[in-house]
């Protein structure tokens, strides 16, 4: 535990682009929004900005992005293939915990099965994490819910914590303890050990209360989907409001779906796109043979909801799926961000 | 940091996006949290215009016929050609010359390829491509109000208590405005859809009326009559702000209540719960689509006299909300995209608008309307001999045969498509985010979409091109910038005369009129600043209806998808949407026809078996679809696939002009 002064913290920042690529929470300003985005100075992060509004999956798992391409020459009949990723190392200063826990997620689906993807690989390799204590929690967050907040408790080099005029350091990591010691930073006395926890335990005072007064709000639901108590009607009426745009699982922090594609560029050879997709497409689940396990549009609206909420799919990110940010229930045009499929889920048992 | 925030333009919303840039191209596309419109959210056509803008599909490069083969050439070569053989050639140019102008381009474009046919090339033959079915909308709104745009505002939807459907499958055609309506549902909104399908809207609706096919006008005037005859309505209001009561109430008389279960499959106490809860409600809109699958005229005069009777218009939350499906649909009536009009809905026969566009163009315009181009292709007779198209969306190409006679064609466009195939002259434009240019969504939102990518430096935006070719005429505009032609528009037209480039800051734009009295824009019909009266718009009182017949007992109706949306070409250029309606072309190949359980086990059908589906005009070979959506005796098409209506479809002009209600009895056999 370090202590830093407030006005003095982005010198950690600035330590960091020394190596990294720096990125940042900055309000954008034409739209007022705020995006996790490199900065080129560290006078454009803004670590008191609204959580931004995309999480920061796009920096390990763009969008879109080239991932290989290949030509063919016909005159020597020589194809060549060239893998075309190979990204600078980055540095994610203050990010949020729910954000972090999100590419924990992507990590497990990513890298910690029997196949690890090389290209998120390359990516994440090198990454510097600095997180950044939520003392004031948003309207639509519920990550005490899903374990993943207000403050992160793994995974981070650095975790920041802002305590009246100072940020607390804490250090998670080899390389953070490095960071710490080339910029001298001083010990913190022991009780900023109680000083943080009643930060935290304000920030989740502050929460909506539908997250906190029952502490069981998400795993009562979790329980009831994995045992397969929850009656196709909610099903269905949940499926009737999916407007099938993808915006949830675009939102979603630890959300993988990807599509490969092929393009064929001017100059004849191929270009090799990777880009988001979602389970909720009728394309994503289609088959051979015009196969389709996952037809009706609930039924494929389920299946992201077990991702995010069952307990086979929680052993393989050994842990929720879900971060409770609440990002989706911003985007959803239907009103069926996972708050609220909890809710309907929840009403069955409480009535 | 590089995100520049624009406006999404495939259907007629205007929602807003943030565009991510990198080394000058867009790399991709977020949502808008503060955008007035969308609030943060996009459809999954919105969420992949990013791969759309990323193509490399593009037309790079000028290009003249030359021996049946495209040959590159310059632009200044090309514009040459044109104006030479239009000069040897076309003698009569008010017959033999056309342009398909499109309602995608932005306004500025829009106006001077206007400016160009009228005073340049002298002729009024000028229609905008598809979804012309607008013009019926705007009509009617005119008439009764003198505002030829939507009377409501999409941001007040959260306001209506009562929302009225009619028809339109709103939640794949104009997702975000589907999403306002189911959101002020859930909210405790009155949400209530008359349609003879089941879409989503229907399903989500608190209540779903679902009337025979070709009804809807039907349902909506016995609305009005028990509101009449029950004397329901708000006198106050009908006294003060209106005229023509009497005339709508007399042409109910010919609908007998006792008639109305027959002919359109819905008890009368159904029908007549809903106009009381109508004018019960404080605020309440209705929303119909407005396009190729919009409604005809007389249905619309129907629903506005509806709501003109039940005195929600021109108050907050109130509204007649004809919805658009491509995103400066309304601009390019605006822009005067019409034979018969020019900017503002001013009429091209009146001489003092003549007047008035003759001195500030120094020109002499021909004050006889011309014809829509599509009128000129069927009429056998035309003597139209070459035709200027822009930006056509559709892979479909309508009148193919007559198209290939022409002389000369001239395709003005950002992408390749079935059109160049025709073109004996091909000119490439700069794509949407290489340039400045408004556009106008369906609320009359006018919205500047700046320019935010470099695009090729050898290629213009549309409107340059325009001036160009004028100028090779002799014309000299010399405008600056996009911002100039805006001025012109603004100082030509009352409803955008308080526009100015200037004006447009933050998010959201402004919507017409904006003018003296309103500098800000106006958010809906502003009955206090009218110079007349609401008046109730004439209307047939007719109520035939079109039945099936013995040798015929399906009604055939038609509608539009959301990934196969305008059967396009630009949703072909991107990733997901694409393989969406390739997954839809997979099951269904040549197309499907829905029809109901109850009906496949009559014909013996099982779902994806084919069918030929008859009618009097021809027939076609397409998969049946069993779905509990559509109800016995009724089938329907969505309009995307090239066979289904280049060989079915088209045979039914006149019937598929109708738009939505176009109703074509059929029968369906196993084949």
């Amino acid at each position: 535990m370090y202590l830093i002064n407030k006005n003095d913290v982005k010198k950690i920042a600035e330590e960091l682009s020394k190596s990294y690529a720096v990125y940042g929470p900055v309000v954008e300003k034409e739209s007022g929004q705020t995006f996790f985005e490199k900065v080129a100075s560290m006078d454009e992060i803004d670590l008191g900005a609204p959580i931004p509004s995309m999480p920061p999956k796009g920096i390990v798992f763009p969008q879109i992005e080239s991932i290989m391409t290949h030509s063919y020459n016909r005159e020597t009949k020589e194809a060549k293939v060239k893998a075309e990723f190979g990204p600078e190392p980055k540095a994610l200063f203050g990010l949020r915990s729910c954000d972090l826990t999100g590419i924990m997620c992507l990590d497990r689906f990513m890298m910690g099965q029997e196949y690890v993807d090389e290209v998120y690989l390359a990516h994440r390799k090198k990454m510097f994490i600095v997180t950044n204590t939520c003392a004031i929690p948003f309207k639509q967050c519920f990550c005490v819910c899903t374990d993943s907040g207000p403050s992160a408790k793994e995974g981070y080099d650095l975790n920041l914590t802002l305590i009246d005029d100072k940020y607390l350091v804490e250090v998670g990591s080899e390389k953070g303890q490095k960071l710490v010691d080339s910029l001298g930073l001083q010990k913190a006395p022991d009780d900023y050990v109680g000083k943080k926890q009643t930060v935290v335990d304000e920030s989740i005072e502050r929460f909506e209360i539908i997250s906190t007064d029952n502490k069981a709000w998400i795993s009562r639901a979790m329980n009831r989907m994995t045992t397969g108590f929850v009656k196709p009607e909610i099903w269905e009426y949940i499926g009737n409001q999916c407007f099938e745009c993808g915006a949830c699982s675009f939102v979603c922090p630890s959300c993988s779906c990807f599509n490969i594609e092929d393009v064929n560029r001017p100059d004849h050879s191929v270009v090799r796109l990777r880009a988001w997709d979602s389970c909720s497409f009728e394309g994503y689940t289609r088959m051979a043979g015009d196969h389709n396990p996952r037809k009706p549009v609930e039924d494929r609206r389920n299946k992201r909801f077990f991702c995010k909420l069952s307990y086979s799919q929680s052993k393989k990110y050994l842990r929720p799926g879900c971060v409770g940010c609440g990002r989706c229930a911003w985007v959803c045009p239907g009103d069926i961000g996972l708050p609220n499929v909890v809710t309907y889920i929840r009403r069955e048992i409480t009535g | 940091m590089d995100y520049k925030a624009g406006i999404c333009n495939f259907c007629g919303t205007g929602c807003g996006h943030l565009l991510k840039m990198k080394d000058g191209r867009v790399d991709g596309v977020f949502v808008s949290q503060n955008h007035p419109v969308s609030k943060g959210r996009l459809c999954v056509r919105g969420w992949h215009m990013h791969e759309l803008l990323r193509t490399e599909e593009r037309i790079t490069s000028p290009m003249i016929r030359r021996n049946g083969v495209l040959e590159k050439v310059s632009l200044d070569e090309a514009l040459g050609y044109i104006s030479d053989k239009i000069s040897k050639d076309i003698k009569n140019p008010a017959e033999e010359l056309a342009f398909l102008a499109s309602p995608r381009s932005s306004n500025e474009d829009g106006y001077l390829l206007m400016k160009l046919a009228r005073s340049v090339f002298k002729t009024n033959n000028i229609s905008i491509d598809s979804e012309s079915g607008h013009r019926n909308s705007i009509n009617v709104l005119h008439r009764g109000t003198g505002m030829a745009g939507m009377l409501g505002s999409l941001e007040e939807i959260e306001k209506a208590e009562f929302i009225l459907v009619v028809g339109t499958d709103i939640t794949k055609q104009n997702p975000i405005v589907g999403s306002e309506i189911h959101k002020a549902g859930l909210r405790g909104a009155q949400v209530v859809t008359i349609c003879s399908r089941e879409s989503q809207i229907a399903k989500l609706s608190k209540k779903f009326i679902q009337v025979k096919p070709g009804t809807k006008k039907i349902a909506i005037a016995a609305m009005a009559k028990t509101i009449i005859e029950d004397t329901l309505y708000d006198n106050d209001f009908v006294k003060k702000h209106t005229e023509g009561l009497d005339g709508f109430a007399n042409a109910l008389g010919a609908l007998k209540d006792e008639d109305i279960p027959a002919l359109t499959g819905v008890e009368s106490e159904v029908i007549k719960a809903v106009a009381r809860d109508l004018v019960k409600a404080k605020t309440a809109m209705v929303f119909f689509s407005s396009g190729i699958s919009g409604l005809d005229e007389d249905t619309i005069s129907y629903i506005y006299n509806l709501f003109l009777l039940a005195g929600k218009v021109g108050k907050e939350g109130c509204g007649v909300n004809p919805i658009t499906g491509i995103c400066n649909l309304q601009g390019s009536y605006d822009m005067g995209l019409a034979p018969d009009l020019m900017t503002g809905y001013q009429p091209l026969a009146d001489s003092a608008v003549i007047k008035k566009f003759n001195t500030a163009w120094k020109t002499d315009l021909n004050d006889k309307p011309g014809k829509g181009v599509y009128d000129l292709l069927r009429d056998g007779s035309s003597k139209l001999k070459a035709l200027f198209i822009v930006d056509h969306d559709e892979s479909i190409v309508r009148f193919s045969k007559e198209m290939k006679s022409l002389d000369l064609i001239v395709y003005f466009g950002a992408f390749e498509n079935s059109f160049t195939d025709y073109a004996h002259v091909v000119i490439p434009t700069a794509s949407y985010v290489e340039y400045d240019g408004t556009y106008t969504n369906t609320e009359r939102r006018v919205q500047l979409s700046s320019k935010k990518a470099d695009g090729d430096k050898n290629i213009q935006a549309a409107w340059k091109i325009y001036a160009a070719l004028a100028a090779k005429k002799g014309a000299n505009w010399n405008y600056a910038s996009a911002s100039d032609v805006m001025a012109e528009i603004a100082r030509l037209t009352d409803t955008y005369s308080g526009i100015s480039y200037a004006k447009f800051t933050g998010l959201g734009g402004l919507k017409w009129p904006c003018d003296d009295k309103h500098p800000g824009g106006t958010a809906r019909l502003d009955i206090a600043g009218m110079k007349g009266a609401l008046k109730f718009v004439a209307v047939s009182g007719t109520y035939a209806v079109k039945k099936a017949q013995d040798q015929n007992p399906f009604l055939l109706m038609m509608g539009q998808g959301q990934h196969f949306w305008h059967q396009n070409n630009i949703m072909k250029r991107t990733f997901i949407p694409k393989r969406e309606y390739n997954a839809t072309l997979l099951l269904y190949p040549r197309g499907y026809v829905e029809i109901c359980p109850e009906d496949a086990k009559k014909i013996e059908v099982r779902d994806k078996w084919p069918v030929k589906v008859v009618s009097a005009h021809g027939s076609m070979q397409v998969a049946v679809k069993v779905t509990g959506d559509v109800k016995p005796g009724t089938a329907y098409v969505p309009y995307f696939i090239q066979d289904m209506i280049s060989e079915f479809l088209l045979e039914h002009k006149e019937i598929i002009d109708q738009g939505e209600n176009a109703i074509i009895p059929v029968k369906i056999e196993k084949v």
